[in-house]
């Protein structure tokens, strides 16, 4: 089973594409995903109901979100009331620390993005500033990683033994499915894909080429 | 001052209105540049003449942030503007604009931290109709609060 872990919709505020031009562009274009995941930036996209886009293309569409940290972004799968109560998604400057326990803690799992990318990834600031306890898995391929960054990411994470994901950041419809990952088992909802995480079956795949 | 006191304090209220004269001239300008050629957004005689539905996102008003914001214009630049349309715009209409700070943000990319300010003008009739909402964002590139 494949899927793209990292996306953005208009709900983000520099996100451009629609859900529903997401799935038509997956439809049209005939790629190999069987759904996506909205990690709108900064939020918890509570409002939202893609329950009729899935049973009209057949696809899983999950939320969840991209919250930001000292050191870079992080994607938060799982988001409950007593994540959201535990640190405000709307700042810039969480605790890196505090998210991965916090997210540990609630029953969700959180992954740094983008790792490799300057001022808004891990791996510079752990040069800078020290290396981060509790990092388990991280996204090493990313679709909108700049020459050379998701190879840094690639790098940290076998060095460290962390797993990987994939995801496209998609913030247009083109964009969607560049990146994804695929997984050993069946993910069905929100829960699904919290315990697939947690068991490490899973890789970070380019769906169009591999 | 934080991004949340600058939200405090200058967010939910107008601090600037406009009034102008909507003319045929204008509509088909606009519309030509937009590369548009439907006759009923560049030809003044269609039956349907109006205009095009982002024709409002042109209108600035007389000033960017209200009195005694803290900006610093030279990091700032223009990040776009969103248009939601709800009425055309025909030509005879007087048109009233009212601007006010709908949100501010921020949000940490690849050059550091950056300062979101939305600038929103609502824009009406003179029957008072509701014709768009124009969001106009400011960013402001490496904001210390």
């Amino acid at each position: 089973m494949i899927l793209d872990l990292h996306s953005h919709s208009i709900a983000s505020d520099d996100g451009r594409a629609k859900v529903e031009n997401y799935c038509q562009w997956i439809e049209r274009k005939g790629l190999p995903l069987d759904g996506f995941v909205l990690t709108e930036h900064r939020q918890f996209d509570d409002a939202s109901d893609y329950r009729a886009l899935e049973d009209r293309f057949g696809l899983l569409i999950l939320k969840a979100s991209e919250v930001e940290t000292e050191y870079g972004h992080v994607l938060v799968f799982g988001v409950n009331d007593d994540l959201r109560a535990a640190f405000d998604f709307a700042r810039i400057d969480n605790p890196i620390a505090m998210v991965l326990a916090e997210s540990e803690r609630c029953g969700a799992v959180a992954v740094p993005c983008h790792p490799g990318r300057p001022k808004v990834g891990m791996c510079a600031h752990w040069e800078t500033r020290g290396p981060v306890e509790g990092v388990r898995i991280v996204e090493t391929l990313n679709g909108g990683s700049r020459e050379g960054e998701n190879e840094i990411a690639e790098r940290y994470a076998e060095e460290h033994g962390w797993s990987r994901i994939g995801g496209s950041d998609s913030h247009i419809v083109s964009h969607i499915g560049r990146c994804a990952t695929r997984f050993e088992e069946d993910v069905r909802d929100i829960d699904g894909l919290v315990r697939a995480l947690r068991r490490g079956r899973f890789d970070a795949v380019r769906p169009e080429i591999d | 001052m934080t991004a949340e006191e600058l939200k405090r304090k200058f967010t939910g209220w107008v601090f600037d209105e406009i009034d102008l004269d909507i003319t045929s001239e204008s509509l088909v300008g606009f519309a030509t540049a937009c590369g548009e050629t439907l006759p009923k957004f560049t030809d003044p005689t269609d039956p349907d003449f109006q205009g095009v539905p982002n024709y409002l996102t042109r209108i600035h008003g007389t000033r960017a942030l209200p009195e005694d914001f803290p900006v610093e214009m030279h990091r700032c630049f223009d990040a776009g503007k969103s248009v939601e349309f709800h009425a055309p715009v025909r030509p005879g209409d007087r048109i009233h604009g009212t601007s006010e700070i709908a949100d501010i943000y921020e949000k940490s990319g690849r050059t550091g931290s950056m300062l979101f300010i939305v600038h929103r003008m609502n824009f009406f009739d003179q029957r008072k109709t509701h014709l768009a909402t124009v969001d106009w964002r400011l960013v402001q590139r490496e904001f210390d609060a």
